[in-house]
């Protein structure tokens, strides 16, 4: 059973793979969009990886900031949707 | 609220005061940049219909008079059906020679068409480009402080609207074919440029130059951009001032990409552009969110949240607006 732990991890690793990002720079509260990690095109790479890696769709009324504007939210945001 | 500037942030802001001189300054500026420092002995205009290509065409005529600006008509399948009876309408009131050039068969050649109903009917199953039509755009606020991420929207005969965000791959195979259709106009034009011993004269203003609505080496490949400097309010100013038919500064500003009818706002911009240009211009010359608010009519951390999306598409088309690296 994956547990919100591995998925934090999992995200967490996408993030820096993806950001060619320095590990230190993010933490599990880093606004991704306001520290300029993510833009337009990173937000829609991240709900495809959402939806292959944890089969997960994103729908249009839930393209709100608060769901993906950290780890910790995206890991919010999967978790409500288990 | 205390001014954070020296002059208060008001809706006038932008009002050009002296419309002719700033239309005679341009016109000034296009004969120098066009006659000597690019050599070139007058200038081709695409023209769409538009407001942006319109008052490029006038200031053109203004800089080097219409027997040495031709406008170029640059259709496809999917123009809007009243963008050549708008443009030979123009030309007609300038006096400038006008060519027509159809790009359908390039585009053909390139799989433009072919290549963008792919994608999109992987999205959208049951698409049928030969009836259905379509756009792409940007459905959420832009006050809410989210990166801007595509949909794809269908439209049926029956009127039936199927809409849905679209898959990275998909976005952007759609953006790479119909971007052939700028790049073909953008040959063209250079083609009859060349052929005549002219200056293209490009017709983006200050928010496709800066916000990157335009495409690289498409619209964006020119060789002078009179307009590049200026807000949209103020590029209809210089329209109603220079005389530019009242249909065309009527007209709602499309992109003339897409099959299904597409204003600017819903594809790109997210705001109308009387707001936009007051938002960008607070946000450019560094006027608080809160006293751009109050005039504005919404909070300040509306207005802060506008400019983040305006700070993050700067950031985003910057590769836009790149040269080559070497």
């Amino acid at each position: 059973m994956i547990t919100a732990v591995d998925t934090k991890n999992k995200v967490k690793e996408y993030i820096i793979k993806n950001t060619l990002a320095n590990v230190s720079q993010i933490e599990d509260d880093t606004l991704i969009f306001e520290t300029g990690l993510l833009d337009s095109m990173g937000l829609l790479f991240l709900i495809e990886f959402l939806k292959e890696e944890f089969g997960v769709e994103t729908h249009d009324e839930e393209l709100v900031v608060e769901n993906f504007e950290s780890i910790n939210s995206i890991v919010a945001f999967l978790e409500s949707k288990r | 609220m205390n001014t954070t500037q020296v002059k208060p942030f008001s809706k006038d802001i932008l009002h050009l005061e002296n419309i002719e001189a700033v239309c005679d300054r341009i016109a000034e500026k296009l004969r120098k940049d066009v006659g000597q420092t690019l050599q070139r002995r007058g200038g081709v205009v695409g023209i769409s219909g538009g407001i942006d290509s319109s008052v490029c065409l006038a200031l053109s005529v203004k800089a080097f008079g219409p027997e040495k600006v031709t406008g170029i008509m640059l259709p496809e399948q999917d123009s809007s059906g009243d963008s050549k009876s708008l443009a030979l309408k123009l030309a007609a009131k300038f006096g400038v020679e006008t060519l027509e050039e159809n790009i359908t068969g390039a585009l053909e050649g390139f799989g433009c068409y072919r290549r963008r109903d792919e994608a999109i009917a992987r999205v959208v199953p049951d698409f049928d480009p030969a009836v259905d039509k379509s756009k792409i755009e940007i459905k959420q606020d832009i006050s809410k402080n989210i990166p801007a991420i595509f949909s794809i929207t269908v439209i049926k005969p029956d009127g039936e609207v199927i809409s849905k965000l679209l898959p990275a791959k998909e976005y952007l195979q759609i953006v790479a074919a119909t971007n052939f259709k700028q790049r073909t106009r953008m040959s063209m034009l250079y083609y009859h440029a060349e052929r005549l011993h002219y200056a293209v004269i490009g017709t983006p203003n200050k928010h496709e130059v800066e916000q990157g609505f335009f495409v690289k080496y498409g619209d964006g490949g020119a060789d002078v951009m009179p307009i590049g400097h200026l807000y949209k309010t103020q590029v209809y100013q210089l329209a109603r001032h220079l005389g530019v038919p009242q249909e065309i500064i009527d007209r709602t500003p499309t992109t003339d990409t897409y099959t299904a009818e597409q204003t600017q706002e819903d594809f790109f911009y997210q705001l109308p552009f009387a707001e936009m240009d007051l938002i960008w211009y607070g946000w450019e010359n560094q006027y608080h969110a809160g006293e751009v608010g109050e005039v504005m009519g919404r909070t300040a951390q509306e207005v802060e949240n506008i400019y983040k999306s305006f700070e993050r598409k700067k950031k985003t088309t910057e590769y836009l607006r790149m040269r080559p690296i070497f």
